[in-house]
Parts: structure tokens; C-alpha cells; sequence
């Protein structure tokens, strides 16, 4: 009776999650009320737990009787995640270290902007909540390998699930734990509760992780979990190893040992064969290839449209700096200490470091999972050095054969004023970032003059109140995916793409419109319906993220979906440059990008310089035929066309002759200049010429 | 979960959805705006020119044309045309009115006029097209600028004047000796009946100028082009210079439907229309030719007047249904691969009644970017209707019927719904080929509730013991 309550409290329980999430999502999506006309419905393809959370938290806050909006609630939830975040980092770095560093570990990350990025107020982002699982479950991971106990394996394993249902990045969780065990069996360091922990860890996460929609059947399909999979196998042959040799003579064993390896040998042979007969031998690679396949995973970085994202790029060494500032010099102290004192746990954060700080080098965005690491193995140096220079002289007294008289008083105020210092310009520094960056809203730009007083560039909600007010409700916008939801949400008009597109064939066609010359261009956007052109053009002021820049981007896209009509080279010159000056190469000049982006640029003064590029703009004479200018924001920074309709009648513009023959006459005979007849019509003899050099394209040739 | 989100969606988009049905679906204009206000617009206008009693100015260089070509304007008037003649020079003329057109057609007899009189010029005729009147002009070899560059705004160029088509082969016995009064085949017709009627088989006499049109023009007719030995130039001048046009590119009769579906029909022959030549007998000047004792003039005349003033060929949409097979209501959202019937009323007017409209090649295309589906729909009753199955992709869809024939306005309809993939719920519960593994699930259930029992038993033995 007892387990049938139990069971029947356990599914009104879910019901009630599941219910929450309803509600919450459809919220949510109530929230953006436009969504691009070809991805609609299926919500499949999201990570549900930032909604799950953001719903469960207003629904216990209205059980209370505390309203609030859901908006607030997803608000903040942010920087409350954040704060849950500097307590998990601060238990990780107490198991790993001690309390002292556990402390400056959580004021670290506190306050460091490589996370205040994604913890500010407003940054509904599934790396927000997720940052916090990701050391959550680590420091269960470390608790677990530390105690050995299913309590909290268990425990890893519900973490490792939310975070599963956060954020892509739970496969970072997945290969980091695989390869700390991995470690610790080639360090010999193999122990029972090693065991534990991993099997553990690892059947229950598989179940649970396969539980989330979004990710379904990978964990058992996917290269990126194979890893785990094959460490899981290779810990069970090593425990029944371990067993065996308990029990077994030593002869015996090793006959036995020999006798396996030849099987498992000759297993992983046949099935390779197969596998390649099959076709399928892909599959297999990144299972022989144990490292390689993280590296596997962020191979995708290779598929232009993954690539042409900002954060996606490598990471510069000045934004080290500015996101860890003196973090990023004192963590590698931090990484000695503790391999020099190493135990299981510290095996672990080592590895962690390590994979992070490559990770890191990858992709800007990969900063943020290394900037918990730094925070953790910062404060463990600073803390040692504290533990060393301030601690309790007292305590010292009682081993005074120790080499530590050297040490005086001044010394040790010296160092601890010193190291003070940098904490205190790290605070500073990282107040300034928060202010400076992190804090402004990136559609209203902000440039400061001479003289310090500032500048609001409001470019964009200009342009997106005209669109709202002036064009058809139901009036399709053609723009660079970046801007999908911005026109969304604050025009309310319908996109062709979004920054949700998942469809990378409706990105490159967009990407062919912008990079084709007009009339092709003209197909394309008739066979979309598109009534308007957005584009962004910082030539003006000197905005470096504007369509132009992003070009190239849209020109790659485009040649993987449309290989035929668009070529990358074309739009270099002969010396592989990319320029929008005279020398730039005649396809850039002409495609509708460009046309648009410099439309009547000429015009102002100094005449056609572009500021963003350092360039005069090589084609100044542009006209339209198909598009005409709709609107340009006060500092030209959007721009916005109305593609015109087909013309009702098909006038004439030039003058129809039928001249049959095609021939090409370089007869000597015909005179330079052509003898004088009357009426519009020039010689037959010119006729022929002209058709000859094909002066005029209009002319038409039957 | 995920699927209710799903159906948050699918609803927002069922209520877009709605919104647009409540308004009108369907649009025939040549615009493919969604506005309902243009669509009603557009409507009535349809409405309007589909009264043949509409009001027709007719512009003449004399009002002896008015006698002299009796027989095609009393036609006009016993079809219930109501025909305003004027000078074209008439310095009352006036085809707009604050903002409003005075007549419906516009019939221009003047080939010779140099300046239209009253406010009538150039940008008021182009204007008056593209509201949607239609004109029908006739010149000759006395074609003055004002024709030629109405003739240019539609794609059309005139030859110059005092030049006329020549064919020295095809000419009419009566022919003074300049071989200009031509006898055109009626193979050199276009084919399509609703513009030049049925075929006759007599020949066509035509006097006057030539056209050429831009092939790659995709609204211009060659109604009758010449015949492959004929040419246009100066009758009196010996030749020169290339000609302007050249056998079958010289047009003698050319149409235009502008894209809403105004039309407009260019003859390069006033006397075409005649009473002259719609009476004559007419036998080519090659000895053991055929003779006919009547052209083929009025016949043509009549018909092309009917195509050009909306008489035939005009066709519409009318109801536009869309439901699952077995359903009678459209969902807020189609599911991938349902069986899916869709039906339109398309409609013809027929002696000023909108009768059913008869036709075998109409094709139903369901669009996202590219068609997933084209089919023929089938005539069921007074409607056209097809089923058909959905396909297996999901997204924002329209169904479109755009029917463009020859001689016909342009038909085009398009509904937009959306298709959502499967509910979780919508997918099987239970699959044959997956019982083995149903089994495994349960023997391991049973397996483990059998060992957890036995195995708490054992222990307390074991204690007891």
C-alpha cells in the first residue's frame, strides 16, 4: 500500500512538471509572437529544462501566493542561477581544496565577466542555468569518486539530467567524467569506489539523458558519447580483471588474459569488417579514436553556417584577458599546486582545465566553461599563497627546523599587499567589464566623443518602429538571420529566416538573394513573397558588425546549398582580397549586398568613403529596377527596401530591329563611318557592326 | 512536452489563420497582396466589367468612320455597349474624372491624330490600362506619334508612318498595284479561341500598318502575324534599308493582357474593321487561288471585341474549401501526410452570366518555396476538387491554383495553412516489430520484483539462522 502512495504521488508529481512545462512554453512562445514562416510547430529541437525551470519556479512562487509575471520570473532567473552557481563552485573547490579557497573560488566567479555575461539580469539563456549544473554535477562527480557511495552517484546523475536538458554542453560532462576515469585507471589509481561511481554514473545518466526529447537515442548513436561508453566497457573488463586475478594462480591468469585479448581482438576485427561492408564504419571511427572524438564533435565548426557565428570564432588572447583578467595568469599556479599534491579529485581538475582551456581556444563561446575552472584552480593558488604568507606565525612555531625563517615579517606583508593588489584591480576590472559591456543593451549602440560626452545610436528601434507602423501586417521581411527575432519582436512582422532556423537550405537561399546580382536576386525574393529587404550598413559610422562584413558568410552559405551559382572566389580580386573599392571584383560591385548597402552613398560626403572599411566605394552609380528604397535610419545604420511588384505592362525601352543575320562581318568593306541615312535607324552596314561587338545587349538578334 | 508546444503554435497560427478566411481567401488579382481591401477592390471591379452594357468612348479622326464602319459599331451597341463617339481632337474629351474613369473601354479609330484634344494624352490611356480599362486601337499607315508610343508603353512598336505591310505574294485581286491590300491566312491566327473565335477558314483582309513585338515579352499577342513572304516599309520608295519587319515577326493584329488583366488590342488597320472589308469578296491574286465571297473580317472583329472588352475569356474564383478527407472544417493546423480534399468553384462569363467553368488541364500545387505537390483537379459538379496526401514535411504551406491560358485572364487563389508533424500522441502505441523488446522490459520487471522478494527472503532466513 505504501509503494502504490508512493507511485501514485510520483506520477501526480510528473503530471504537475509536466503540466508547468506546458503552460511555461506556450507562454514563452506567446511572448515572441512571430515566429519566420518555416519553422513553426515543432519545439522538439529545443532544451526544455530552462523553460521547465522558469515555468516551475513561477508556478511554486503563485502555489505561495507571491505573483508574479512569468516574465520576471525569467528575468531574473539568471542571476539567481548565478548565485546558485558561486555555491556549487565554492562546495567543488572545498572538496578539492579547502574551505579558504572554496570561498575565494565563489567570489571569483561571482564577480568574473567571462560569466557575468551570461548571469545578468535579462539573460534568459540556457548556459545561465547550465553553468550551474555543469559544477553541480561535478562536485558530485568529485563527491561520489571521493566517498564511493550510490547516494551521491545518484545524486551526479539527477544533476548530470538537468543538465542534460539545459544545454548541448552536458556532452563536455560526458567526456570529462569518461576520461577522469580513464585517468585514474592508467595512473593505476583503479579503486572500488571508482568503480561505483562510474557504472553508476554511467547506466543511470544514460537512462535519464535519453529521457529528454531533444536528445532521444544519441547517447547510444552519437560519436560523442561513445567515448563513455567504451571507458564503461573498458572499467568492467579491468574490474573483472581485477577479480580474476583475486582468484586465479598466475599462470592461469595470464593464459587467460591472452587468451581474451586474442577474443576481443578478434571480435573488434570482424565487427570492423562488418562494419565497413555495411558502409557504417564511420560510426566505429571515433570509438578506436578515444580523443579525437571531442575534437570530433567541434569538427562542425567546419560547417559555414556554424562557423559564421561571432562566438564561434577562436578566441583572441585579449579576450582571455578581458573576460579572466589576472585569473587567467594565476590559474596555471593553481594547476601546479594541485598536480603537485594529486589525489583522484585533483586528477580530475586538472583534466578539466586542460579540456577547457583547449575548448576554449576553439570558440569564444567555450570561454564560459572554462571560466568556472579558472575561478576554482585562481583561488586555489591565491589561497595557498595566503595559507603561506599570512598564515598564523603561531602555528609555524611548533616545526622551526623548517627552512621558513627567511621569511620575515616584511616579507610576508609585502606579498600579502601584493597579492591584495591584484585581487583588487581584478575587482575593479571586473566592475568596469560588467559596466561597460555586459550591462548595455545591444540594440541601442553607444559611441562616446572627444570631449566624454556620449552618443546613443537608436538606429535600430527606428527602423523597427517604421517597419512596425508603416508596412502591410502581414508583410514578409527578407533579412540576415542574425535580425530575425529583432524584427519579430519588436516590428512584429514575418521573417524568412530566424535565429531559431534550423534549416540551413532556407539560410543559404537568403544567402544566394543577397549575394546574386538584382534580377536573380528579383526570383528569388518573388518565388518567397518578400515584400520589404532589411540591411544593416555601418559604413556611415564606422559599425564594424554590418552586413557587409558578414558577407562573406552569407556568400559561403550560399555556395554550399548552391554550388552552381554561387562561387566564393568570385567575390575576391585576382589577389584574394575582399574589397569594396574600384578594385574589388565585379561580381561584389553588382550583387544586390552591395547595391543596397551603397545605394546613393555617393552622394554624401566625402563622397562614397566608407568609414567601417577604410575605403571609396568602387561602384557609386547604382540604380535599382526592381527594388526601391523604403527607408534608412538617421545614421544609414538600417536600411530598408520594398521590392517592388511585376510591372503591369512590359513597356519598350529600347528599340526593337530584327536583323537576321548573325554572322559576324569583318568585312573590310564596311566603312568606319557609316554613310548618312535618314531617320532613327543607322545603316544596315552599321547594324552589323554594332551587332558584331554586341554594343548594344538590348538589341535583338533573330 | 514538446508537442503541446507544438499545439500553442499550431493555435497561434490557426487564429492567423482564421482572421485571413474571415476577410477574403482568395485573390484574382495580379497582385499576390493579401489585403482583403484590394482583393474587394478588385473584385468589384470584376464585378463592374462583367456588365456588358459598359460605358465605351470611341475616339474618331472623322465621324464618318461612324458610318463608314456601321456594321462593327452597331454590333457593339446591340451587344449593350453604350458608345460615346467623339472627335479625337474633341476639346471636351475627358476619360478620368476626379480620380474616377468616365467608361469602362476605350476605342480608338484615330490612327492619324498628332494631340488628343480635352485632358486625354499619353499617361491618362496608360493610367486608364492600368485601372483596368480596355482599349482597342486601330491605326494605319497614317499613324500618328500618340499611337506609336502607346503602342511602345505595351511593348508593342509600330512601324513608321506612310510605310504599310507589303506581301507581294499574298494580295488581293483587287489590289491597285501597290500589293499593300493583303490577304492574311487564317492559319497565321493565333490559336486560341476565345480571342479570334472559331476557326472560319476564310481569309482576312487587312490594309495598313505593320508591328513588331519583343518575343521575350510574355504578355503580348500575336493575334495575326503576316504571312513569311510579306514585309513592312514605304509602298512608294524603293528599298534602302533593312525592313522594319520581316515576314512572320510583322504583326498585323497584336494583343496585350496587362497583369490585371486589362486588355488592350493593337491592329495596324482601320479598315480591317470596315464595312468595306467585312462585306468584299476576297480571292488572292495567284492564279487558281480560291475565291470567298465573304472575309473572314467580321467574324474575327466580332470576337476579338468580345475578348478585348471582357466578354470572353474572364474567368473567376469563387469558393475556396480545404478540409481533411471526412471532415467538412478546415483543422487550425493540417498534420503531416493527411489525406487532405480541396475544392474551388472557378467560374466563366458567359453572355454576362458566370456559368461554371469547363476545363481539363487545371493543376492544384501545394507550395512551401518549391510545389511538394502538383495535380490536375477534376471537375466534381460545379466545382473542381482533388484529394490528396499531405507530405511528410512540416512548415507554412499555401495551396495555389494559378491558371494562365491563353485568351483566359489570369486565374490565381492561394490559401495559406500551416502542417504540423505528429503529436506524441498521434504515433503508435504499439508497434509488432518491437515485442521482443516489450517482452525483455517486462521479464526483467517480473524478474526483479521475483529476485528483490526472494532475495529479502533469504536474508531474514539467513539472519535466523
Amino acid at each position: 500500500k505504501h509503494n502504490l502512495c508512493f507511485y501514485w504521488s510520483l506520477c501526480v508529481t510528473v503530471k504537475t512538471v509536466l503540466k508547468i512545462y506546458m503552460f511555461s512554453a506556450a507562454t514563452i512562445i506567446k511572448l515572441c509572437r512571430k515566429v519566420d514562416v518555416f519553422s513553426i510547430i515543432t519545439k522538439l529541437d529545443v532544451y526544455p529544462g530552462l523553460m521547465v525551470t522558469a515555468g516551475l519556479i513561477h508556478y511554486i512562487l503563485n502555489l505561495l501566493h507571491v505573483t508574479v509575471h512569468i516574465r520576471d520570473v525569467c528575468v531574473f532567473l539568471a542571476p539567481v542561477f548565478s548565485g546558485l552557481t558561486a555555491i556549487s563552485t565554492y562546495l567543488l573547490t572545498r572538496e578539492l581544496w579547502n574551505q579558504g579557497a572554496g570561498l575565494l573560488a565563489a567570489c571569483f566567479i561571482a564577480i568574473v565577466p567571462g560569466y557575468i555575461s551570461r548571469s545578468v539580469a535579462g539573460s534568459f539563456d540556457n548556459e545561465g542555468i547550465a553553468i550551474f549544473a555543469l559544477q553541480f554535477t561535478y562536485y558530485l562527480w568529485v563527491k561520489s569518486v571521493k566517498t564511493g557511495s550510490v547516494f551521491w552517484t545518484i545524486g551526479c546523475c539527477l544533476s548530470y539530467f538537468y543538465m542534460v536538458s539545459a544545454w548541448g554542453g552536458y556532452v563536455f560532462i560526458i567526456n570529462l567524467i569518461p576520461l577522469h576515469v580513464f585517468a585514474l585507471l592508467l595512473m593505476q589509481r583503479y579503486s572500488r569506489r571508482v568503480y561505483i561511481a562510474y557504472s553508476t554514473f554511467y547506466i543511470v545518466g544514460l537512462i535519464l539523458s535519453m529521457q529528454v526529447p531533444f536528445v532521444g537515442f544519441q547517447p547510444i548513436r552519437t560519436s560523442e558519447h561513445m567515448a563513455a561508453a567504451g571507458v564503461f566497457a573498458l572499467l568492467q573488463a579491468y574490474a573483472f580483471l581485477q577479480y580474476l586475478k583475486d582468484r586465479l594462480t598466475r599462470q592461469e591468469f595470464q593464459t587467460l588474459f591472452f587468451l581474451g585479448i586474442s577474443l576481443a581482438a578478434c571480435i573488434v576485427f570482424l565487427t570492423v569488417i562488418y562494419l565497413t561492408y555495411t558502409g557504417r564504419a564511420h560510426k566505429l571511427q571515433p570509438v578506436c579514436v578515444f580523443l579525437l572524438s571531442r575534437l570530433h564533435s567541434y569538427a562542425k565548426i567546419h560547417i559555414p553556417i556554424i562557423a559564421s557565428v561571432s562566438e564561434h570564432q577562436p578566441t583572441t588572447w585579449v579576450s582571455f584577458f578581458f573576460d579572466l583578467h589576472i585569473l587567467v595568469c594565476t590559474f596555471p599556479a593553481g594547476l601546479w599546486f594541485c598536480i603537485k599534491n594529486i589525489n583522484d579529485e585533483r586528477v580530475f581538475v586538472a583534466l578539466y582545465a586542460i579540456s577547457a582551456v583547449y575548448f576554449a581556444g576553439v570558440m569564444v563561446r567555450l570561454m564560459l566553461t572554462l571560466t568556472p575552472v579558472v575561478c576554482m584552480l585562481s583561488a586555489v593558488a591565491f589561497s595557498s599563497v595566503f595559507e603561506h604568507y599570512m598564515g598564523d606565525d603561531t602555528k609555524r612555531e611548533k616545526p622551526p627546523e623548517k627552512a621558513e625563517e627567511g621569511l620575515g615579517p616584511n616579507i610576508k606583508s609585502i606579498v600579502t599587499m601584493l597579492m591584495l593588489m591584484l585581487l583588487m584591480m581584478f575587482a575593479v576590472h571586473c566592475t568596469w567589464v560588467t559596466s561597460n559591456a555586459y550591462s548595455s543593451p545591444s540594440v541601442v549602440l553607444a559611441s562616446y566623443n572627444h570631449d566624454g560626452t556620449r552618443n546613443i545610436l537608436d538606429d535600430f528601434r527606428e527602423a523597427y518602429y517604421w517597419l512596425r507602423q508603416n508596412t502591410d501586417e502581414h508583410a514578409r521581411v527578407m533579412s540576415w538571420w542574425d535580425y530575425g527575432y529583432q524584427i519579430a519582436g519588436m516590428a512584429n512582422r514575418t521573417t524568412l529566416v530566424d535565429n531559431n532556423t534550423w534549416n540551413n537550405s532556407h539560410i543559404a537561399l537568403v544567402g544566394k538573394a543577397m549575394s546574386s546580382n538584382e534580377s536573380a536576386a528579383y526570383e528569388i525574393m518573388r518565388s518567397l513573397d518578400v515584400d520589404y529587404v532589411l540591411i544593416i550598413f555601418g559604413g556611415v559610422i564606422g559599425y564594424s558588425g554590418d552586413d557587409i562584413n558578414k558577407f562573406l558568410w552569407m556568400v559561403r552559405i550560399a555556395e554550399g546549398e548552391h554550388p552552381k551559382d554561387i562561387r566564393e572566389s568570385d567575390y575576391f580580386t585576382p589577389q584574394g582580397e575582399f574589397r569594396v573599392d574600384k578594385a574589388g571584383s565585379p561580381t561584389l560591385l553588382n550583387c544586390l549586398m552591395y547595391k543596397m548597402s551603397y545605394y546613393r552613398f555617393g552622394e554624401i560626403t566625402p563622397p562614397g568613403f566608407d568609414r567601417t572599411r577604410n575605403a571609396e566605394i568602387g561602384n557609386k552609380d547604382i540604380k535599382f529596377k526592381h527594388l526601391e528604397e523604403a527607408f534608412t535610419s538617421e545614421h544609414w545604420l538600417v536600411r530598408i527596401y520594398k521590392v517592388k511588384r511585376l510591372e503591369n505592362r512590359e513597356a519598350l525601352d529600347h528599340k526593337l530591329r530584327s536583323v537576321v543575320s548573325r554572322q559576324k562581318y569583318t568585312s573590310k568593306k564596311v566603312s568606319v563611318f557609316p554613310l548618312r541615312r535618314d531617320g532613327f535607324s543607322c545603316s544596315l552596314s552599321f547594324m552589323m557592326l554594332s551587332t558584331t561587338y554586341s554594343c548594344d545587349p538590348h538589341t535583338h538578334l533573330r | 512536452m514538446a508537442a503541446f508546444t507544438a499545439v500553442g503554435q499550431a493555435d497561434r497560427f490557426g487564429s492567423l489563420l482564421s482572421k485571413k478566411r474571415t476577410g477574403m481567401k482568395t485573390t484574382r488579382c495580379w497582385t499576390l497582396l493579401d489585403c482583403s481591401v484590394l482583393v474587394l477592390l478588385s473584385l468589384a471591379s470584376m464585378l463592374h466589367c462583367a456588365k456588358a452594357d459598359g460605358k465605351t468612348l470611341v475616339l474618331l479622326d472623322n465621324l464618318n468612320i461612324k458610318d463608314t464602319h456601321s456594321i462593327f459599331f452597331r454590333s457593339l451597341a446591340d451587344r449593350g455597349f453604350d458608345l460615346a463617339f467623339k472627335t479625337a481632337d474633341d476639346p471636351s474629351l475627358s476619360l478620368i474624372k476626379y480620380g474616377q474613369f468616365l467608361y469602362d473601354h476605350l476605342i480608338i479609330f484615330a490612327p492619324s491624330v498628332e494631340d488628343f484634344g480635352g485632358n486625354i494624352n499619353l499617361e491618362t490611356i496608360t493610367s486608364f490600362i492600368d485601372g483596368g480599362g480596355n482599349v482597342l486601337v486601330a491605326a494605319s499607315s497614317d499613324i500618328g506619334d500618340p499611337l506609336r508610343e502607346l503602342g511602345s508603353e505595351c511593348g508593342i512598336e509600330f512601324d513608321e508612318e506612310k510605310t504599310a505591310v507589303i506581301d507581294h505574294h499574298n494580295y488581293d485581286v483587287s489590289d491597285p498595284g501597290e500589293h499593300t491590300l493583303i490577304v492574311a491566312d487564317p492559319e497565321n491566327l493565333l490559336k486560341a479561341a476565345t480571342i479570334v473565335g472559331k476557326p472560319t477558314g476564310k481569309p482576312v483582309l487587312f490594309k495598313g500598318v505593320g508591328m513588331v513585338a519583343d518575343p521575350d515579352n510574355p504578355l503580348v499577342l500575336d493575334i495575326l502575324t503576316g504571312s513569311s513572304t510579306s514585309y513592312s516599309y514605304f509602298p512608294d520608295r524603293p528599298i534602302s534599308q533593312y525592313p522594319h519587319a520581316v515576314g512572320k515577326n510583322t504583326l498585323l493584329i497584336a494583343g496585350l493582357q496587362a497583369r490585371n488583366n486589362a486588355r488592350v488590342v493593337f491592329s495596324g488597320s482601320l479598315d480591317f474593321f470596315s464595312d468595306a472589308f467585312f462585306n468584299s469578296a476576297v480571292q488572292k491574286a495567284r492564279p487558281g487561288s480560291q475565291r470567298h465571297e465573304q472575309t473572314g473580317n467580321m467574324e474575327l472583329a466580332m470576337s476579338l471585341s468580345r475578348w478585348v472588352f471582357k466578354e470572353a475569356g474572364v474567368l473567376r474564383v469563387g469558393a475556396v474549401t480545404h478540409h481533411p478527407v471526412g471532415e467538412t472544417a478546415p483543422p487550425a493546423a493540417y498534420t503531416v501526410t493527411d489525406l487532405v480534399e480541396y475544392s474551388i468553384v472557378i467560374e466563366m462569363l458567359s453572355e454576362g452570366r458566370w456559368v461554371p467553368f469547363d476545363g481539363d488541364d487545371i493543376q492544384l500545387e501545394f507550395v512551401r518555396i518549391d510545389p511538394f505537390v502538383r495535380t490536375y483537379l477534376k471537375k466534381n459538379g460545379g466545382k473542381y476538387s482533388v484529394q490528396f496526401k499531405l507530405p511528410d514535411v512540416y512548415g507554412v504551406f499555401q495551396f495555389k491554383v494559378d491558371y494562365n491560358r491563353l485568351g483566359y485572364t489570369h486565374l490565381y487563389s492561394s490559401t495559406q495553412v500551416s502542417v504540423r508533424p505528429l503529436q506524441h500522441t498521434q504515433y503508435e502505441r504499439f508497434i509488432p516489430s518491437a515485442f521482443p523488446y516489450y517482452a525483455s522490459a517486462f521479464s526483467m520487471m517480473t524478474g526483479l520484483f521475483i529476485f528483490s522478494v526472494v532475495f529479502l527472503h533469504m536474508r531474514e532466513k539467513e539472519k535466523s539462522d
